[in-house]
């Protein structure tokens, strides 16, 4: 490619930074982004002064408290005041956000970040209420158990099998020891996985997403910027999300239509993916996702992914970044990130990088 | 680790079920479950928009079950506080017999080997029915309906309400500056957090400045004066709530610390009539003697009893305005 295939309105990313994943945190969700905005500046080697607009993935529910976005904005340095926003959902879609505010074409530089301390409270009791409030909440519907569903649908349809996602497992943990920021890694094996009880048949405990603390930042600046501030931007090409019912008894669990029209709507398939990150937390969602995507050539998930670390409100966003880095650090082409967000993979977003020409 | 402060919260709503809702949860109280037509399709449970189309439903409802398959389930074997069962219990997606969609509900079947995908069930209905999901207790094997023990309902008001009550604990770290902060509060002074780049002071043990976004620590600390000057003050009349003890009008200031740029918002005022607070008042901080520690408010800052007035002059610094919080 040459460099006047990039007109006015390309948007690239020009930094990030991801924290350490564990289990159980001392720092607070501030302090948290703190770190990985001041990291992801650096990165793109501008200041917090540079940005021009912020958007933040977080949950309430997650932090124990109302408004928690509100004193996240500490970490981004109230002044100069910046625009700002804030979704309910993981970082990627703050990413989404931030994209769509640049191409109004009136600014240049935003940051989008994702955070979440899933160590405050049991998850298994926080999801349930973020589900249907009529027919689901009230039951505890809780999310691994959706996913233990959805894992027999997709059983009993071919597509996987128990000892598949064992490997699928063991594949992600062992590409994971690679992955500095990586929470659950090392060699398997899967005869001794499945050895293993269920949680929550047919999902074991390998089957399921570690619970991880961690947080995300990503820079984006529009092209006549980006090209002042780095020598490799990574080209956000495609970006798209669609979703789907919220109650997973309206759907077909087998597949992902949502992951289907998001995939054709960023122009996945308009030439290879090399790799694809894709919020897979639990086993059997790789294969259903993997074909949505169309991505069956591609590597997946070489950093781990979400069954490595799995920082619930920037999961999505580290798949952005994983994807970026594949492209500007190793070289790769054209790369894919993929998020999710409701029981089932109810919703998901596709966002498509490339490099090459500046 | 950090030391965490674990706090229950509670989340009590009552909803408004609309014409669609509501009438499936009126049909529990009568042992019925209902779907709306959708095009061709029966949807179970009754929504008010097409999944596919988001087309308004018209309030057309088909009588649906009360037996039906199990398309997929899972196996619960250590229920949570929210589920609906405390023995394990399987979650199945139901297509109800007349329905084109599936059913999320407990199924009651004792044991994991008794579940299988395309196996029958019919509910297990509460004896005592208030229009909520839960009137269901489980669906059970077989294709009868069941009630548990005496059928205590009878059919009756139209149910146009819903409650859903949940608690999650939370573990929040404390972190060292706080800590430190807190200890100093026991102690009888105000530690500061002086950001080295603009120069602010920060109390309670924040991190971080959240102008400069940097790190604040033990090499930023200040101590700070326990003298200062109301900015700000509101009267007020309280309402009755859980915690609140205090029964007649009474005044809370934000008190300006001198030589500094830390205003304490909401701070009680010892020994002055409502009438006679005012801005520009010089007051100094009062702290419990080892004595009277059991007396202080729980929810004031370590040993701080409030602030007394020192009966300087007020102050007439035109800055007070711009210093309100």
């Amino acid at each position: 490619m040459v460099a006047n295939e990039r007109s006015a309105d390309d948007i690239a990313i020009v930094g990030w930074s991801v924290s350490p994943m564990v289990r159980n945190t001392d720092k607070t969700e501030v302090q948290m982004l703190l770190e990985v905005i001041t990291g992801a500046v650096n990165d793109a080697g501008i200041t917090r002064a540079d940005v021009d607009f912020t958007c933040a993935g977080s949950c309430d529910y997650v932090a124990g408290q109302a408004f928690s976005f509100v004193q996240n904005i500490d970490a981004l340095g109230a002044w100069p005041p910046k625009r700002d926003s804030h979704v309910e959902m993981d970082g990627a879609w703050a990413l989404y956000e931030a994209w769509v505010r640049l191409l109004l074409g009136d600014i240049d530089v935003a940051l989008a970040m994702g955070s979440g301390r899933s160590s405050t409270a049991d998850p298994g009791l926080i999801y349930p209420m973020e589900m249907d409030p009529y027919y689901l909440a009230p039951l505890g519907a809780d999310a691994t158990s959706f996913a233990a569903i959805q894992a027999r649908a997709v059983i009993d349809a071919g597509k996987v099998s128990e000892d598949a996602m064992a490997e699928i497992a063991a594949r992600c943990r062992r590409d994971a020891k690679d992955n500095p920021h990586a929470q659950v890694t090392g060699d398997f094996d899967t005869k001794a996985l499945l050895a293993e009880p269920y949680v929550r048949a047919p999902l074991r405990k390998h089957d399921l997403p570690p619970i991880t603390d961690g947080a995300c930042a990503v820079v984006i600046a529009r092209r006549d910027r980006a090209i002042e501030m780095c020598e490799h931007p990574v080209w956000i090409t495609g970006f798209a999300h669609a979703t789907e019912s919220h109650n997973p008894g309206m759907r077909d669990l087998t597949g992902s239509p949502s992951t289907v029209l998001a995939a054709k709507a960023a122009g996945a398939g308009d030439a290879p993916i090399e790799v694809a990150e894709i919020q897979a937390a639990y086993t059997h969602e790789e294969p259903i996702l993997v074909e949505a995507l169309g991505v069956g050539d591609a590597v997946v998930n070489p950093s781990g992914g979400p069954l490595a670390a799995n920082p619930i409100m920037a999961t999505g966003l580290v798949r952005v970044a994983e994807a970026a880095r594949q492209v500007r650090d190793l070289g790769k082409h054209r790369t894919l990130a993929h998020s999710t967000s409701g029981p089932c993979l109810q919703q998901n977003l596709v966002c498509v990088l490339e490099g090459g020409s500046r | 680790m950090a030391r965490t402060v674990e706090s229950t919260i509670r989340f009590p709503y009552k909803r408004s079920l609309g014409p669609v809702l509501g009438a499936f949860m009126t049909a529990l109280t009568e042992k019925r479950l209902i779907g709306i037509r959708s095009g061709d399709r029966v949807i179970v449970p009754p929504i008010e928009w097409d999944p596919d189309t988001a087309a308004s439903l018209a309030l057309d409802f088909v009588d649906v079950g009360p037996a039906g398959t199990v398309q997929s389930w899972t196996w619960v074997a250590k229920p949570s506080s929210q589920h609906p069962l405390s023995e394990p219990f399987a979650f199945a997606l139901v297509k109800l017999d007349g329905a084109d969609t599936a059913f999320f509900h407990a199924v009651d079947a004792g044991s994991i080997d008794a579940m299988s995908t395309g196996m029958r069930v019919a509910p297990r209905w509460k004896a005592a029915r208030r229009g909520h999901i839960t009137d269901i207790d489980a669906f059970v094997p077989g294709e009868e309906p069941t009630v548990v023990a005496g059928d205590e309902s009878s059919p009756g008001e139209p149910v146009t309400m819903m409650e859903y009550d949940a608690a999650i604990t939370y573990n929040t770290p404390v972190t060292a500056n706080v800590e430190r902060s807190e200890q100093a509060t026991e102690e009888g002074r105000f530690l500061g957090l002086k950001c080295p780049v603009c120069g602010r002071t920060y109390t309670g043990g924040k991190g971080y400045c959240p102008v400069d976004a940097v790190e604040l620590t033990p090499e930023h600390e200040v101590d700070l004066p326990q003298r200062g000057t109301v900015t700000n003050y509101t009267i007020i009349t309280p309402v009755q709530y859980p915690g609140q003890t205090e029964t007649e009008p009474f005044s809370r200031v934000h008190v300006w610390l001198d030589d500094s740029d830390v205003v304490l918002g909401y701070q009680a005022l010892l020994d002055t009539p409502n009438a006679d607070v005012r801005i520009g008042m010089r007051v100094a901080a009062i702290w419990a003697s080892d004595a009277e520690k059991a007396d202080v408010d729980p929810r004031a800052e370590g040993n701080l009893v409030g602030w007394m007035p020192t009966g300087e002059p007020d102050s007439t610094d035109p800055d007070l305005l711009n210093r309100i919080c």
